[in-house]
């Protein structure tokens, strides 16, 4: 669905790059998260998959890009926009400023596409259940808490339906509650097609809702794989992402041979109870 | 918390559409700069203004707004012009150079007359006119959807920068920043919080544009409305009305020169 071929990249007036021969294979209905220290590169990123870069942002860039059979810097971002959609990192910025009511910013998007009142009408609804904001409809835009205001700009993207949904750490302003929530939205959307890419610092809500990790640092990606394995990798502390404490703790206990030295490490609770399961049969043993 | 200035009511004013309001405004703003004496503006204020502002119900929040902005440059107005006007020859008071004339302060009054409508009918626009509203109704009009949306933007994101420059103004403060002393001093404490704001406004301006055509801002497709924008014949007429009277206003001055 989304395959970028060594792909680099410079932003205008700098003399560096900021990402260097990035390849990325995503398969279509699935969740894959991507990790990153602040400037690693994360933004850019979501920007070359959404086409972005090159079509606002100049700068100089190569390599393949192909998100659902589209090949991007070669199309137009008018194009690019109805395949793939971006919640960018600011909420404050992605409301238009020109809607007086959370119903109708949510509705901004389907105005511009032409799309019928009445399937506007269901549409706004129907997004605004499934982030629990039917309550902030008719409240302005401006009125809300950060958090609010987050949800209802991932609302105002998820309701352009487009088969593939960048999302630029789309829970930085929400309580834990919003954040699962907005994770079980992720997944949601997975199961009926959409394609995901989303760029997080939560390492346990990506164990359990993305398929695959992939690392930047260093302009580069650095590790991909299964997510318990990316996100139990100890490099992650150097990479200033972190790991877990329940990968730390099996850490520790490998070290002082608690534990089987061939333990893949926990990331989460779940995979914690089962490895501590060995612990305990290594103790009785 | 000011989120916009949009006065949510539903009197017959907030529900005229926005393009009949704009051409109003419009055509006021060029009658009373047409015609250069200071009753066709009062004429104006009595006979329009006032008359619309208590029917809309928001007339409160217009003198506060306006009041702000009228009263300093309405007091130097009169100060400068009443004092130091050239050809005034009627003098009422004298100290030293600065004098005091009537030909001085009549020139206020013309030019004060014309601001006084110009600020009531804009900000009585803006306190009547949903935004969104009033995008919808531009882009029907024909007016370009980018152009459309500056204007209806503008208007909304005025008091969210504001909110945002009290919140820059707030950390300041809570890391120590004293606003206490003369009014110099507090300009000076203040200048250096103009910056933050400013950048982020550009790179804002740059990322909402980013997020604007995520949401199919630059489709082709011929844009709709979720929330429908009311027309009447009486209103369609109403707008030819006003040109014709603005046309009438550029009109006059030439007609009575040549007659
Ligand atoms: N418009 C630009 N021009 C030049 N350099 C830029 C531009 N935008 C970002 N950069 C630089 O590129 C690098 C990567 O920035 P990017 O915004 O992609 O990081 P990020 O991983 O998203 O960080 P964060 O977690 O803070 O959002 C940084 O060093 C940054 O300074
Ligand atoms: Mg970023």
């Amino acid at each position: 669905m989304i395959k970028l071929s060594d792909v680099s990249y410079a932003y205008p007036d700098t003399d560096h790059y900021t990402l260097t021969n990035v390849d990325l294979d995503v398969p279509q209905g699935e969740v894959v998260g991507i990790v990153g220290a602040s400037g690693a590169g994360k933004t850019t990123l979501a920007k070359i998959i959404s086409g972005f870069i090159p079509h606002v942002d100049g700068g100089a860039l190569s390599g393949r890009i192909e998100v659902d059979g589209i090949n991007l810097p070669e199309s137009t971002l008018a194009i690019a926009v109805s395949h793939v959609g971006l919640v960018i990192q600011s909420p404050f910025n992605q409301i238009s400023g020109a809607k007086f009511t959370v119903r109708e910013e949510l509705a901004f998007g389907l105005e511009n596409q032409g799309v019928e009142r009445e399937e506007m009408a269901t549409r706004v609804g129907e997004v605004a259940k499934l982030l629990g904001i039917e309550t902030l409809l008719d409240r302005s835009p401006y009125a809300l808490s950060g958090g609010q205001q987050q949800l209802v700009a991932i609302a105002s993207m998820i309701i352009m339906r487009t088969p593939v949904l960048v999302m630029d750490e789309p829970t930085s302003q929400l309580d834990p509650g919003g954040t699962r929530m907005v994770f079980d939205v992720m997944s949601k959307l997975r199961d009926s097609g959409i394609t995901l890419v989303v760029f997080e610092h939560k390492v346990e809500l990506l164990r359990e809702h993305a398929s695959t990790v992939h690392v930047i640092a260093d302009h580069q990606i650095v590790a991909s794989g299964p997510a318990r394995k990316v996100l139990s990798d100890p490099r992650l502390e150097k990479w200033a992402i972190g790991t877990t404490r329940y990968t730390r703790a099996a850490a520790l206990a490998e070290e002082k041979s608690l534990l089987p030295k061939s333990t893949e490490l926990p990331v989460s609770l779940e995979d914690s109870i089962d490895v501590f399961k060995g612990f305990k049969n290594l103790k009785k043993g | 918390m000011p989120t916009s200035l949009f006065d949510n009511r539903k009197s017959v004013i907030h529900r005229l559409n926005p393009v009949t309001k704009l051409v109003a405004l419009l055509a006021i703003i060029v009658i009373v700069f047409a015609i250069p004496v200071w009753w066709v503006s009062a004429i104006v204020l009595v006979v329009v203004i006032v008359p619309a502002a208590v029917i809309s119900g928001s007339g409160g929040r217009l003198l506060s707004l306006s009041l702000k902005i009228l009263i300093p440059i309405l007091l130097v107005l009169f100060i400068v012009q009443g004092l130091t006007f050239p050809g005034g020859e009627t003098i009422l008071w004298r100290w030293g150079v600065l004098k005091l004339t009537t030909e001085g302060l009549l020139f206020a009054l013309g030019v004060g007359s014309r601001i006084i409508v110009l600020i009531l009918a804009s900000i009585l626009l803006v306190l009547t006119t949903h935004p969104g509203q009033l995008m919808s109704a531009l882009s029907e009009h024909g007016m370009s959807p980018k152009f459309a949306y500056i204007i209806s933007s503008t208007l909304q994101l005025i008091p969210a920068f504001s909110d945002r420059a009290n919140s820059i103004l707030l950390a300041q403060q809570a890391r120590g920043l004293s606003l206490k002393g003369s009014p110099f001093r507090r300009i000076k404490v203040m200048l250096p919080l103009l910056s933050p704001l400013v950048l982020g406004m550009f790179t804002d301006v740059e990322e909402r544009s980013t997020a604007m055509e995520a949401r199919a801002f630059g489709s082709p497709a011929k844009r709709t409305s979720l929330i429908p924008v009311p027309d009447t014949t009486l209103q369609r007429v109403l707008r030819w009305v006003f040109v014709a009277l603005a046309l009438g206003a550029i009109a006059t001055p030439i007609l009575m020169g040549i007659l």
